[in-house]
């Protein structure tokens, strides 16, 4: 359990259950996104109901025609109903006094596009769930299509590498300041590489969860579609904080914070030439792509420096 | 089982008759969102909530889909649900409306019909309701306010029967029932609470239940998804004589009968019959009575369930009549027939050889006059006596 006196709590200490889900689940080797769900019940408990949609998660979630793989509650939505079905589960569970975890489980794709109208509703309206949103930058579990999550330059299968078009020509809807702006009870950013930030999040997401939204984007790198060496994902996660490409940071009841500030961050180039999504940017594209992560993070550090106390 | 006690009469509109109905049936969750010819619904309920008259979570969504997804999510978890909405709203929800009956959630929802392509949608029309009969759904048609109370209040008897486990949509026709204002006798909740009390004494229907190994979803193929189809056409079948069976119990103790799936009248003897549905049947019943009193054997077969279709009971009603007119508030895109015509000439074998006309009218906030109706049975006793007669007719277009 966590122990508030000691100044660094280990990543075990924040784990109140056991592993949820079977071996050998259905998903590719080196996913974040499995270890991602595996770890999220071990922090949140078992009075938690996962609510999600076809893609990358759905097989081993809510099941490939047999049941799904693992012990917890959920209930499978399609893309465009996820946080309204979470919200008529907490609504009743909260009327009639059960103990309940409404976890909202979705990929980018349906967080920042289909999916977005019921969720920025649901935030709106402060409801008592939480909304984790794994973001892979694309649709991933339909074969690499682009969403509105996919950073600029990127290539992938419907903004392929061409000889006039090359790469996904806009930059990525800034998620995490578009939900920053609903003013929810909670938020976060976080990623693999750093558990023991990702855990204590989900402990506050928890008892955040209680009174309002909760929004969480965690940072899930698909080494099919990114084409990143299946060993190396954990890696991909480090570097993407440490080049500032995916700062970590939470917000309570709008206000953000850092939860890790890097000292001197790399150049995006040595995010980016760990996979080959990029590897077709000339030096004006790497300097594009290098001033979309400037922008974004002089954005939240000057929201920061605002709420600092 | 004895009888009610006499409600109160009160003068107020379609809508408030919905949202009075859903009030009397005590839901727990309620989810709705505002649109023509509807939002007097949503904003009575939510007047009901903040007052303490009614002890719902009421949810202020951001779009239909999203009330249909709330309730769905709700029912799942056990509660009691109401949502009632309108034309686009009906068919925003149409991916929702599917996962709700695919997840045989037993929610009720009132849909005041109203056109639905093209631009100048803001009318009356029912196809709203024919766009979405494919969903899975029980469809039901109600002709003016006290049934729609009567119908609200009969459909969670029939949404949470545990032999049906079905979503009940109530329609009536918008703008003409929405905002007419008429007598309506409102039943004391306990007498409601004592007509719902069989429901209780079900074993719980299963629920999903926050720390219990359950789950639930639409992610079965081949053979789990075979089944399941299979189950809820056999539960679509169970509904038509369990809609019978509760308008015989609700009749017997409110006083009120409708004759369940279709409501026959003066049949018995007649020659040529017309078949409606909605706010039009009291109109077609006024030139049943003239036209009778001119010695043509007219009768008039109300169609109350359009979902699932009341075959065995329209079989029985019109088998051996001379002719038969159909009078459809809405088109089939494909067929040259109106959708319950089209419907209706499935069973043309069974029915014997009487002609079946199909008539258009009342799109788009057309009324459906008393001179149509008489029109319809002149043309319907021409074609009885054998003579030619013409097979689809648009009545506005020939006026």
């Amino acid at each position: 359990m966590v122990d508030a006196t000691k100044k660094r709590n280990r990543v075990f200490d924040y784990f109140i259950e056991e592993e949820q889900f079977a071996g050998g689940v259905a998903w590719c080797a080196g996913c974040p996104l499995e270890l991602t769900a595996r770890f999220v019940p071990k922090v949140l408990g078992k009075k938690m109901i996962f609510v999600g949609t076809p893609g990358c998660a759905a097989p081993v979630l809510h099941g490939q025609n047999i049941g799904a793989w693992h012990h917890l509650a959920y209930m499978a939505s399609v893309m465009t109903g996820v946080p309204s079905k979470a919200t008529g589960l907490s609504r009743y569970y909260h009327k009639t006094g059960q103990e309940a975890t409404v976890v909202c489980f979705t990929g980018d794709g349906c967080a920042t596009d289909v999916g977005f109208q019921p969720l920025s509703g649901a935030a709106e309206r402060n409801e008592r769930i939480i909304y984790i949103a794994y973001d892979n930058e694309g649709y991933m579990n339909t074969g690499n299509q682009r969403s509105s999550a996919t950073p600029l330059g990127a290539a992938t299968t419907t903004t392929p590498v061409g000889k006039i078009k090359r790469g996904k020509p806009t930059p990525a809807k800034n998620m995490p300041m578009v939900m920053l702006m609903h003013k929810p009870r909670y938020m976060a950013t976080a990623t693999l590489s750093h558990l023991e930030d990702f855990a204590k999040k989900l402990t506050k997401a928890k008892e955040a969860a209680k009174e309002g939204f909760v929004y969480l984007h965690v940072f899930a790198p698909c080494p099919v579609g990114w084409r990143i060496d299946s060993n190396r994902v954990i890696e991909v996660c480090r570097t993407a904080v440490r080049t500032n490409y995916f700062p970590l940071w939470e917000a309570e009841n709008g206000k953000p914070r850092f939860t890790l500030e890097v000292a001197s961050p790399k150049p995006v180039g040595e995010f980016t030439k760990l996979m080959r999504k990029f590897s077709h940017l000339d030096e004006n594209g790497m300097k594009d792509l290098q001033r979309t992560v400037d922008e974004r993070f002089a954005l939240i550090k000057g929201l920061c420096e605002v709420y600092k106390e | 089982m004895v009888s009610a006690q006499k409600g109160q009469v009160r003068v107020i509109t379609g809508n408030a008759v919905g949202a009075y109905g859903a009030l009397l049936c005590r839901p727990e969750v309620v989810a709705a969102y505002p649109i023509t010819p509807q939002s007097e619904i949503a904003e009575q309920i939510a007047q009901f909530v903040n007052n303490g008259e009614l002890d719902a979570e009421y949810v202020e969504v951001e779009g239909e889909n999203s009330a249909m997804n709330v309730v769905l999510g709700a029912s799942v978890a056990g509660a009691r649900v109401f949502t009632a909405t309108s034309s686009y709203g009906l068919v925003f929800m149409y991916d929702a409306l599917q996962e709700t009956s695919g997840y045989r959630a037993p929610v009720v929802m009132v849909n005041a019909n109203r056109e639905t392509p093209g631009i100048h949608a803001v009318s009356s029309g029912q196809q709203d309701m024919v766009s979405t009969r494919d969903t899975g759904w029980v469809q039901i048609i109600v002709e003016n306010d006290q049934e729609i109370l009567d119908q609200i209040i009969m459909s969670y008897r029939l949404a949470e029967d545990n032999n049906i486990l079905l979503p009940v949509m109530v329609n009536y026709d918008g703008f003409y029932l929405s905002y007419l204002a008429e007598a309506v006798e409102i039943p004391l909740i306990e007498d409601v609470d004592a007509f719902l009390a069989p429901l209780k004494k079900q074993t719980p229907r299963q629920k999903l239940v926050p720390g219990v190994n359950i789950g639930c979803g639409t992610h079965g193929i081949e053979m789990g998804y075979v089944e399941a189809r299979y189950k809820h056409c056999q539960a679509m079948e169970r509904v038509k004589p369990k809609v019978d069976e509760i308008d015989k119990a609700f009749g017997d103790y409110f006083g009120r009968y409708y004759g369940g799936q279709i409501e026959e009248y003066r049949t018995d003897d007649a020659d040529i019959i017309i078949l409606a549905s909605g706010s039009a049947t009291g109109t077609v019943r006024t030139v049943v009575d003239s036209k009778r009193e001119k010695g043509i054997k007219v009768g008039l077969v109300k169609l109350r369930l359009f979902r699932p279709f009341p075959a065995e009971r329209l079989i029985e009603a019109l088998q051996g009549k001379k002719a038969i007119g159909v009078i459809d508030r809405s088109v089939g895109f494909g067929w040259k027939y109106g959708p319950i015509c089209t419907e209706l000439r499935a069973l043309s074998r069974e029915i014997g050889t009487a002609p079946i006309l199909s008539y258009i009218d009342g799109l788009a906030n057309l009324d459906i006059t008393i001179p149509h109706i008489e029109r319809v049975v002149d043309e319907l006793d021409t074609a009885a006596k054998g003579k030619p007669y013409q097979e689809v007719t648009w009545i506005p277009m020939e006026e």
